[in-house]
């Protein structure tokens, strides 16, 4: 049972090394892909391979059902009856998937045979591979190591031993190399990015597969060829490792694209490293931090843009529109009153009065142009029943005042 | 002193401005050592020649060290310039300290603004300058002094200088 999950570990890592990718895995993709490769050692045709993590449980519920039923074995209605909480049709094309591939057969080999038994191997794997979904491929390679290192530790062990453990472990790592150089050589650098993971923390598996090596090479120096090439593909995988960071390092240099790696690495990097090893990555940067230069000439400039120039600037004033007046109130104010008092005052009971005589009356300039004002605004108010009008007369007398005046009479007007 | 510790100093003074040594330090070529007033220390200044200093930029048009907010720090240290510097006929360098107060009034004598608008810029602008050596303060301290960088300012430039010291509003300095 051991050697065959052993021989299983074995398989799925030399055929899949990008499994060192696990300790990431979330998506049900990644899940699937590393399942149907693990199972494609055994898978007859490709068409086969479950394309729903969830089958699993299926098998698993299958599985169990059968381990319950002790060595009477299952008919297939059982089975279904068994594993009740999933659908009938999976569970009997599962069954169908099983019996094909041999995981489970009929008790006894005859056509109308109903009852079925369950082999271990299936439900070995399926343990197997939920390991490696929860913890990741690369931790299943340093267990190996260590197994290796037990085994070739171990005081019975043979030469034989020692030459198959070597022999697996070279193969184990020319794969890794081999893939990790094709991936550095024609692969694009996405791809690299994405299986970056096989590039750092492996380091210590290189450290674990020379302590073996050394194990063997010192308890049986005849194993020497061998060895040397497990120095070999160690080495190998040594330069793949340098030349994918290489690449790696070269597209982020060029590109700044600081996305080329995990952000958890950076900060896995970040905070790991010493003062020193931070330091190393500003080594090719020339930091130049030259003060703010002030001159006088800009101090002046801005002390004099900060005055305000000649002022505020106040808008010029407008008309007031805010209510248009009524047209009324655009008229001067009616002194009709004023005026007709003043005429009455002019005329007394006259009838009509001559220009001449109210100047007379007036004695002076300044009231006889007072009288004169009033008598044209009189005449010119539409409402007001008065007149004066002007004749071609004129009456001079040199020594008096006035020295002249038209013939001018201010009468009222008939009614 | 050798070619290589005036190298080194050189490179600090680039990197962090102008550095304050102990009285009776080195003196590595072409700085200008500047005393304190009180003797407790010397502040070496890199002294360019004038077509390689910070002004070439200028007048090549190129773009020199991003200053956020050029206007108003150049106006606070004017504002600086007009409170610290004690003999308007005489060097800048040591100039006296001046009381915060005094500052913020020649400040706002200089730009009209709100109060709190103003002391925020004031306070931006003294950190700014304080940061490159321009001013010497430190956080929250009563007293602004003109720091050593001003000592670079040639001879022309300090006629410059004189003409907007006499330009300014003399207010607060009283205060």
């Amino acid at each position: 049972m051991f050697a065959l999950a052993g021989c299983l570990t074995y398989l799925v890592l030399v055929s899949e090394p990008v499994d060192a990718m696990l300790t990431e895995l979330t998506t049900e993709a990644a899940v699937l892909r590393v399942y149907r490769q693990a199972f494609a050692v055994l898978a007859r045709e490709a068409g086969a391979m479950i394309l729903d993590a969830g089958l699993i449980d299926v098998d698993e519920a299958i599985l169990e059902a059968f381990a319950a039923a002790g060595s009477e074995g299952l008919t297939a209605a059982e089975v279904v009856a068994a594993c009740h909480r999933f659908g009938v049709t999976v569970v009997e094309r599962r069954l169908g998937v099983l019996r094909d591939y041999r995981a489970i057969t009929k008790v006894v080999d005859r056509p109308n045979e109903q009852h079925y038994r369950a082999a271990f191997a299936p439900y070995i794997m399926l343990l197997f591979l939920r390991r490696l979904a929860e913890r990741g491929g690369q931790s299943e390679l340093h267990q190996l190591l260590t197994l290796e290192q037990l085994n070739v530790s171990h005081h019975d062990a043979v030469a034989d031993d020692g030459r198959a453990s070597v022999g697996r472990l070279t193969k184990v790592f020319r794969l890794l190399a081999n893939e990790l150089t094709s991936l550095v050589q024609r692969g694009a650098a996405e791809a690299l990015r994405e299986n970056a993971q096989l590039l750092w923390g492996n380091r210590s598996l290189i450290v674990q597969a020379e302590e073996v090596h050394a194990v063997v090479l010192g308890r049986w120096p005849s194993l020497g060829p061998p060895c040397a090439s497990l120095r070999t593909s160690l080495a190998a995988y040594g330069d793949a490792i340098e030349a994918a960071a290489g690449r790696l390092i070269e597209q982020a240099g060029t590109t700044r694209a600081l996305g080329f790696l995990p952000a958890e690495t950076w900060v896995s990097f970040a905070r790991r490293s010493d003062a020193q090893t931070l330091a190393t990555v500003l080594d090719s940067f020339v930091f130049d931090a030259p003060a703010p230069w002030l001159s006088p000439q800009a101090l002046a400039e801005a002390v004099e843009s900060a005055r305000p120039a000649g002022g505020t600037r106040s808008r010029p004033p407008r008309p007031d529109d805010r209510q248009d007046l009524a047209e009324k109130e655009l008229m001067p104010t009616d002194d009709a009153a004023e005026l007709r008092a003043a005429a009455m005052r002019l005329l007394g009971d006259r009838g009509a009065v001559s220009v001449a005589e109210l100047l007379d009356e007036a004695g002076d300039w300044p009231t006889g142009r007072r009288l004169v004002g009033e008598m044209i605004a009189i005449h010119h108010h539409p409402e007001l029943p008065f007149e004066l009008r002007w004749d071609d007369g004129l009456r001079i007398d040199a020594e008096a005042f006035p020295s002249w005046v038209s013939d001018g009479w201010f009468r009222r007007l008939p009614q | 002193m050798n070619q290589t510790d005036t190298a080194l100093w050189w490179a600090r003074a680039r990197a962090a401005g102008p550095q304050r040594i102990p009285p009776g330090g080195p003196a590595p070529a072409g700085m200008l050592r500047l005393a304190e007033p009180d003797g407790s220390g010397t502040w070496l200044l890199p002294v360019l020649p004038d077509n390689a200093s910070a002004a070439v930029l200028d007048e090549l048009g190129l773009p020199g060290h991003i200053l956020e907010h050029p206007n108003d720090t150049a106006r606070v240290l004017a504002a600086c310039v007009r409170c610290c510097w004690t003999d308007p006929a005489g060097p800048l360098w040591p100039g006296a300290a001046a009381p915060w107060e005094q500052v913020a009034a020649a400040f706002t004598a200089i730009v009209i603004r709100d109060e709190a608008v103003s002391h925020r810029a004031l306070l931006a602008g003294v950190r700014r300058l304080a940061r490159s050596g321009w001013l010497l303060w430190d956080e929250g301290a009563p007293v602004i002094r003109l720091g050593p960088r001003v000592a670079a300012w040639n001879a022309a430039q300090l006629s410059t200088l004189r003409e907007m010291y006499r330009s300014m509003p003399a207010a607060g300095l009283s205060a």
